[in-house]
């Protein structure tokens, strides 16, 4: 590249938690957003068309190595079956990457919450940072350009020839078609056991202090003592994409770290008391997306109840929510009846996933020099 | 760090270690100097201006907040081939800039980022911190800009600032060198091109045979090169750019080289030339009617400016065919014939705009013998062959221990 001093612009959008949360938690005082069906969201058929298949589009990414699909994968509910997510070539990632099940139905986004404004934002984040697609939008636009197939689908959806904003418009139509259906939960058709699970959910477990609302989230960060995964910081691969975010986020001392700040860099208090927090993930699809946790650490719902049911981990930031709840072993598999009456049908079929070749070669524009770019 | 799109800003022109670089070599030139026509912007031929003779190489130009170490040219080499500095980390400054290719990139445009094609033909790494700026249109004002610039284009090494430095902190090597060399306590991404920038200063082809003869062994140009020589200072005129110590007189000139033809067949060299339109920052009738390289044009925003390009040194050129901007010319018998039909190829092709064709570019009517005695002269600006011994890259190693991690205290 010949023009040196060209600054790409960066963009930052850290969420005001205040103002943000969707559903307002006052769990201290025992009243909570209920839990229920999620809303249906009316998607364009066209617009969501192209932003599916741009979600499975390797071209979208620097090297054209991968696509958003490569680290949310249909199967896996949106979501990756390893403990820390892939990333981009030349790097790995150091926190696992969350389901987009009914991401659309989110008002914050990332373990961290770092991104607190719309899908737009995040699909440009996702695609721009440099350890997860690397990509220069303005080369992905002409790569689009490149491929009559998209400048007739831009076209159609009504975004006129393919651009940024198009992309940045698209995939989250898209995305709003990835929610929940067909829950036992959503459908009033719950186990015998489920239900006793739902009622200990509610109360003697309390988890719905934090996961609750349609989406069993309160969009707010909590700290719940999962302990690290030493791979994100002993894997120089992951350990450099790690520096990285903490570099580009203003993270003080971070080579020191030894562990994830999480939502700390939402709010940077010098006494560290934010450090280890992390944004509560929706329960809903948890079926398919094992294993669990910011980071992956642990492997099954068994062990997720257990986790808690013991008060969490070891941390001198731990939310004092986080009690020891002496659940009997009944009452533990009966939660996990419940947590599994979260999940709907998959949500693989060609409805939702781009299941066409795309063009193994950019197609030259015939006639060049005399057609408008 | 993101890439977002965000159009472009002018480049800055100067800063203060070019303007150190240029002092250097203006001596070396022997203080010539030419008249700016302020009307058309090039700088005008003839009276009173005189054309600095060719000459051997001054000592290389060291910008005073860089000096050249040992060390720093060790650990510079290291860089150099480290394909770490790059997006995917499979790329580096070598890739594009092989020395077993000249220190160049043989084909016409140079390779570029994995899944993408460069735009332009790839530049020699041989004497290049000789020229006050870096780049086909002088984009980047030193080596030390030049060096970031490439690694972080989309198109080359689609690099980013906090990533690239990460890496560097997870090699223990790097670690100890960038704090031997530059005090760095963890390695910063700003002192990886500045040793760079030194280890391409000791990259210098001088013991060429018109360094020979130039020095005053009057046997080193045979009898048929001399007379190339005569035609190069006159009837041929190659001297009116192509003159000083590196045979280029670092200014802008558009001498009628065609659109590249890559353009009209390759489809991801489509997409690149629509990003640079876009990437430089070009006006929307611009970006959708123009089919060419409009130069220094990216830089100057003047009409006047477009399909200029600097003048290239004539120094290593043995060595780093195609030649051209856009690698038009595989040969030199081709690049004579472009020139001896006045700025035209076989197909009787041109620049896009003709218009700011510099008049200094006419037919010449060499005769087959001059075109072989031109020929001659060219092959006595490359000396050897300047290989090098690849250096073993450092190992990645974890910062911490298993234990250090699940044992610290939270």
């Amino acid at each position: 590249m010949s023009q040196p001093l060209i600054k790409r612009g960066r963009q930052l959008i850290v969420a005001s938690g205040l103002s943000l949360a969707l559903a307002v938690s006052s769990a201290m005082a025992g009243e909570t957003p209920e839990i229920g069906p999620l809303p249906q969201l009316k998607t364009d058929i066209l617009k969501a068309a192209l932003g599916k298949r741009l979600f499975f589009d390797k071209r979208l990414s620097g090297d054209a190595g991968i696509a958003c699909a490569s680290c949310h994968i249909p199967e896996n509910g949106f979501a990756h079956p390893d403990a820390l997510a892939p990333g981009y070539p030349g790097n790995k990632h150091f926190r696992n990457s969350p389901t987009l099940i009914n991401t659309a139905h989110k008002g914050i986004w990332m373990h961290d919450g770092r991104l607190g404004t719309n899908l737009n934002d995040v699909t440009r984040e996702m695609i721009t940072e440099d350890y997860l697609m690397n990509m220069d939008m303005r080369l992905m636009q002409e790569r689009l350009k490149q491929d009559p197939v998209y400048v007739r689908m831009f076209a159609e959806a009504g975004y006129g020839e393919p651009s940024n904003g198009g992309v940045r418009k698209a995939i989250p139509e898209y995305l709003k078609t990835l929610t929940s259906r067909g829950a036992p939960f959503d459908k009033g058709k719950l186990s015998r056991a489920a239900r006793r699970g739902k009622k200990l959910f509610e109360g003697k477990a309390g988890c719905i202090a934090c996961h609750n609302g349609p989406n069993f989230t309160d969009e707010k960060p909590h700290n719940t003592g999962v302990p690290e995964n030493p791979d994100a910081f002993t894997d120089p691969m992951r350990h450099q994409a790690f520096l990285a975010w903490a570099s580009f986020l203003g993270v003080e001392n971070y080579h020191a770290l030894k562990r994830d700040p999480g939502a700390h860099i939402q709010t940077h208090k010098a006494d560290g008391s934010d450090m280890g927090k992390f944004m509560t993930p929706t329960l809903r699809e948890l079926k398919y997306t094992a294993p669990y946790m910011h980071n992956g650490m642990i492997r099954t719902l068994a062990d997720v109840v257990e986790f808690y049911n013991q008060g969490g981990g070891q941390d001198r930031n731990k939310d004092p929510l986080l009690k020891p709840l002496k659940l009997t072993g009944k009452e533990k598999k009966d939660l996990v009846a419940f947590l599994e009456s979260l999940s709907g049908e998959p949500l693989t079929s060609k409805e939702f996933v781009w299941d066409e070749p795309y063009p193994s070669e950019y197609e030259a524009i015939a006639d060049w020099r005399n057609v408008r770019n | 760090m993101n890439k977002t799109l965000k159009t472009t800003a002018l480049a800055s022109l100067t800063v203060a270690v070019s303007l150190a670089c240029g002092q250097g070599l203006a001596a070396g030139m022997g203080g010539a100097h030419k008249v700016m026509d302020e009307k058309v912007g090039i700088y005008k031929a003839g009276k009173p201006e005189v054309n600095p003779p060719l000459a051997p190489l001054p000592p290389m130009p060291v910008p005073p907040d860089n000096k050249i170490t040992k060390e720093k040219v060790e650990l510079g080499k290291i860089l150099f081939f480290d394909p770490r500095l790059g997006g995917d980390a499979s790329i580096s400054c070598a890739s594009c800039h092989d020395p077993e290719q000249g220190w160049a990139w043989a084909e016409d445009f140079s390779r570029g980022y994995p899944g993408t094609v460069h735009w332009r033909n790839s530049q020699s790494i041989i004497n290049s911190q000789y020229m006050q700026k870096q780049f086909w249109a002088g984009a980047a004002a030193s080596g030390e800009k030049q060096a970031p610039s490439a690694a972080k284009g989309a198109v080359a090494g689609n690099g980013e600032d906090d990533i690239m430095e990460a890496r560097l902190a997870l090699i223990p090597e790097y670690r100890r060198r960038f704090r031997d060399v530059f005090g760095d306590e963890w390695p910063l991404i700003g002192n990886a091109w500045k040793a760079i920038a030194t280890f391409e200063r000791t990259l210098v082809s001088d013991n060429t045979p018109l360094d020979a003869y130039l020095k005053g062994d009057k046997t080193a140009l045979s009898e048929q090169q001399l007379r190339g020589k005569k035609l190069f200072e006159g009837k041929a005129n190659c001297i009116e750019c192509h003159n000083g110590p590196l045979a280029s007189d670092e200014r802008y000139y558009n001498i009628g080289v065609p659109s590249s033809r890559r353009w009209e067949e390759d489809g991801m060299a489509q997409i690149t030339f629509r990003y640079e339109q876009y990437a430089k920052g070009v006006t929307e009738p611009m970006y959708r009617n123009v089919k060419a390289d409009a130069g220094f044009y990216y830089r100057s925003k003047n009409a006047w400016d477009k399909g200029k390009f600097r003048t290239p040194p004539l120094r290593y050129i043995a060595y780093t065919a195609p030649y051209m901007h856009n690698g038009a010319f595989y040969t030199l018998e081709e690049v004579i014939d472009f020139y001896d039909r006045g700025g035209y190829d076989e197909e009787g092709r041109t620049t896009d705009f003709p218009e700011n064709k510099t008049p200094l570019i006419k037919p010449l009517g060499l005769t087959d013998e001059e075109k072989e005695d031109l020929l001659a002269f060219l092959e006595a600006f490359s000396g050897d062959e300047i290989t090098i011994d690849k250096p073993e890259l450092p190992s990645y190693e974890p910062m911490y221990t298993k234990e250090e991690i699940l044992e610290a205290k939270k």
